[in-house]
């Protein structure tokens, strides 16, 4: 008996390197709050998947329309990639 | 995979062998005296340990980024750039980065040049798994 309070977005998570590793896969759906924010998101990420993505996740930053992103006030939309920090060169 | 500006820059991410005269051959001009390349060489230790080989992983979205890269610093300096990054399993002694930057004279071919990896170590989404002799792994930087 949930209350209604919204729907609730479906957001496509990519996960890659480290952040894969901590979800066990490259990519699923989750159902986020209407309104959802990155900082939202990096709470659900936490609570689902634990210390690796804890440490993935205050590290590292998201991929939003394209855009490399860290602020958690960000609204999230409907495609979300999750990035650990960078490591090339 | 190719990336090239209104500028000609070469900005490439491949899983082949990087061809090192590439990045110099981008970059030459009759106007430029000095040509600087720096080469990113894996090596055989992190923080200590013994390091056996890597694995570079990047983002699909990765070679657009890393010609944003070239282009912001062609902008900011004036001068050409050009990087070559790879990915996939790497051994001791591979290339794993081209970068060069030329300009009249050696100073602001030096300074380009080190910008340059700079920008892209820190906004170009590559990741490195590292794996050690003693047969653990673990993914640099977290």
């Amino acid at each position: 008996m949930a209350a209604e309070t919204g729907t609730g977005v479906i957001v496509a998570v990519r996960y890659f390197a480290a952040a894969a590793d901590a979800a066990q896969c490259e990519e699923e759906q989750l159902v986020l709050d209407d309104g959802a924010t990155l900082g939202s998101l990096k709470v659900l990420l936490v609570e689902r998947y634990g210390d690796l993505m804890r440490r993935v996740v205050e590290s590292g930053s998201f991929l939003l329309n394209g855009v490399v992103c860290k602020d958690d006030a960000l609204p999230v939309g409907d495609r979300v990639d999750v990035l650990p920090p960078f490591a090339g060169g | 995979m190719h990336s090239r500006t209104a500028q000609d820059l070469l900005a490439i991410i491949t899983s082949d062998e990087i061809d090192v005269r590439a990045v110099q051959k981008a970059v030459g001009a009759p106007h430029s005296g000095a040509v600087v390349v720096f080469h990113g060489v894996v090596r055989n230790h992190d923080e200590g340990q013994d390091i056996q080989s890597l694995d570079y992983r990047a983002h699909p979205d990765a070679e657009r980024i890393l010609a944003e890269c070239c282009r912001s610093v062609s902008e900011e300096t004036g001068l050409t750039v050009a990087a070559i990054h790879r990915i996939g399993h790497l051994e001791i002694g591979d290339v794993a980065l081209a970068a060069a930057a030329s300009a009249a004279h050696r100073r602001e071919a030096f300074d380009a040049c080190e910008l340059l990896v700079e920008r892209i170590k820190s906004t170009v989404p590559i990741w490195k798994r590292q794996y050690f002799t003693d047969g653990r792994s673990e993914w640099v930087g977290l």
